[in-house]
């Protein structure tokens, strides 16, 4: 329950950056992909439920906020996020650069398959130009890096204080 | 859960959403599509745009109130003038409308009843991706799918998805619009749809008089969109490969700056007649 609770905490910020990233940068939502993020977050756990679930819900709120068919990210990012969990269970991805490689090479694939859905689905369909795949890809990379290694400080930095604060204890 | 399980939860996922897309598709190539699973969650997301779009909006008002105190005399004295312009233009127009009234009534003319208007927030606009969107906060009122949103500017879109209080668009530069358009000075028709390097005006033959600078309208003839709602103006002429013209046009609404747009009233073919 706490972690479903967590999760929905999760998808409503990243609803909450998303549009107010659109609202102050118009270029926002061809830069990065938030929603991915997420996704790529709770799939380097490991678990390939998680990742599909994730990747579900966050891709089916992205496809709110764009354009076209329905469910074109929901497909997209389910995929990725139970790609991804199992690649992790195979791989230790331990270092921040790691994250960012991951991550990116995630974003990467998702765009191949909504442009793959998109050409499959659509007669006249438009594509994303291949440098904004990239720069999409850096850019997701980075975020999902940064967050890691964020959450990384602030746990290691809860830990350190709690030991601290025990061995005052044994002290005293 | 076991993997096996998942596994199959993930077949029977991806084969469940690959059945709404393929359902979805031609509905969207003939440039239609309402769908429960989308409404719903557009429901839920709706109004959290809504909210953020509102907190950055009053923001922006308080920096621009902010700004603006300084030469609130000078803007004062240019908006007055402005507004005797207008008056000057407003009392011309009358004349030639009672004027037109006059000659209607002469030929016994019918014109078609002026359509209402109706003001919606733009709460998340995402003109920029390959899949761009507008979501608008309408209100009590609901919109309906098909209504024509327009700006100021010009034509903006049709709404395509409708959930109480919010409406979906699909802006005329999105891949799946099609508009019935016409050259503004001859009234040559063609339609107006996006294409790799933007919008362009489609199925004009070679032998028709276009230029550069001409004004695009909508013709009226897509069931959709009224006549003469400005589209764009032709930026490039070129003869194409058949028998048409290879016509580029840039939007009459810089859809980068829309926070207000109208809804005009439906007005339905008559189920007659279509």
């Amino acid at each position: 329950m706490t972690r479903l609770l967590r999760f929905a905490a999760a998808l409503l910020s990243v609803v909450l950056l998303h549009v107010l990233g659109v609202s102050l940068v118009p270029e926002f939502a061809r830069v990065i992909d938030l929603f991915l993020v997420l996704t790529v977050l709770y799939a380097m756990g490991g678990d390939p439920l998680v990742g599909l679930l994730v990747g579900l819900a966050a891709g089916l709120c992205h496809d709110v906020f764009t354009g076209g068919l329905f469910a074109l990210h929901g497909f997209a990012d389910t995929l990725v996020g139970y790609g991804l969990a199992r690649l992790v269970q195979r791989l230790v991805i331990d270092r921040v650069s790691g994250a960012f490689l991951v991550a990116g090479v995630a974003s990467a694939v998702q765009q191949v398959v909504l442009a793959g859905l998109v050409l499959l689905l659509l007669p006249e369909p438009e594509l994303p130009e291949p440098v904004w795949i990239v720069v999409r890809a850096a850019a997701t990379g980075a975020a999902a890096a940064a967050v890691l290694l964020a959450s990384r400080n602030l746990r290691q930095g809860l830990a350190e204080r709690r030991q601290r604060r025990s061995q005052r204890l044994h002290l005293d | 859960m076991n993997e096996r399980r998942t596994t199959w939860l993930l077949i029977a996922v991806l084969a469940g959403q690959l059945l709404l897309l393929s359902v979805q598709a031609p509905a969207a190539a003939a440039g239609g599509g309402d769908n429960f699973l989308e409404s719903t969650v557009l429901r839920g997301v709706a109004p959290l745009a809504h909210l953020v779009s509102s907190v950055v909006q009053g923001g922006r008002g308080l920096g621009d109130d902010w700004r603006l105190r300084g030469n609130l005399a000078e803007e004062n004295a240019a908006l007055q003038r402005r507004v005797d312009e207008l008056e000057l233009e407003v009392m011309r127009l009358s004349s030639l409308e009672s004027e037109v009234d006059r000659l209607s009534e002469a030929l016994d003319y019918r014109q078609s009843s002026e359509r209402a208007l109706r003001v919606a927030d733009v709460v998340y606009a995402d003109h920029s991706s390959w899949l761009r969107t507008l979501i608008l906060y309408v209100g009590d009122q609901p919109a309906v799918v098909n209504q024509p949103v327009i700006s100021e500017d010009g034509l903006v879109g049709r709404v395509v998805e409708v959930v109480p209080h919010y409406a979906k668009v699909q802006l005329i530069t999105d891949r799946a619009a099609a508009v019935g358009a016409m050259i503004h000075r001859t009234r040559r028709q063609g339609v107006v749809r996006s294409g790799p390097g933007g919008l362009e005006l489609d199925f004009l033959p070679q032998q028709a008089d276009v230029r550069v600078g001409d004004r695009v309208v909508t013709s009226g003839i897509d069931g959709i969109y009224p006549r003469d709602l400005p589209v764009g103006v032709i930026t490039a002429v070129a003869h194409g490969e058949e028998l048409f013209y290879d016509l580029h046009l840039e939007p009459a609404v810089d859809f980068g700056v829309l926070d207000q747009v109208y809804l005009l009233a439906p007005q339905p073919i008559p189920a007659e007649m279509e």
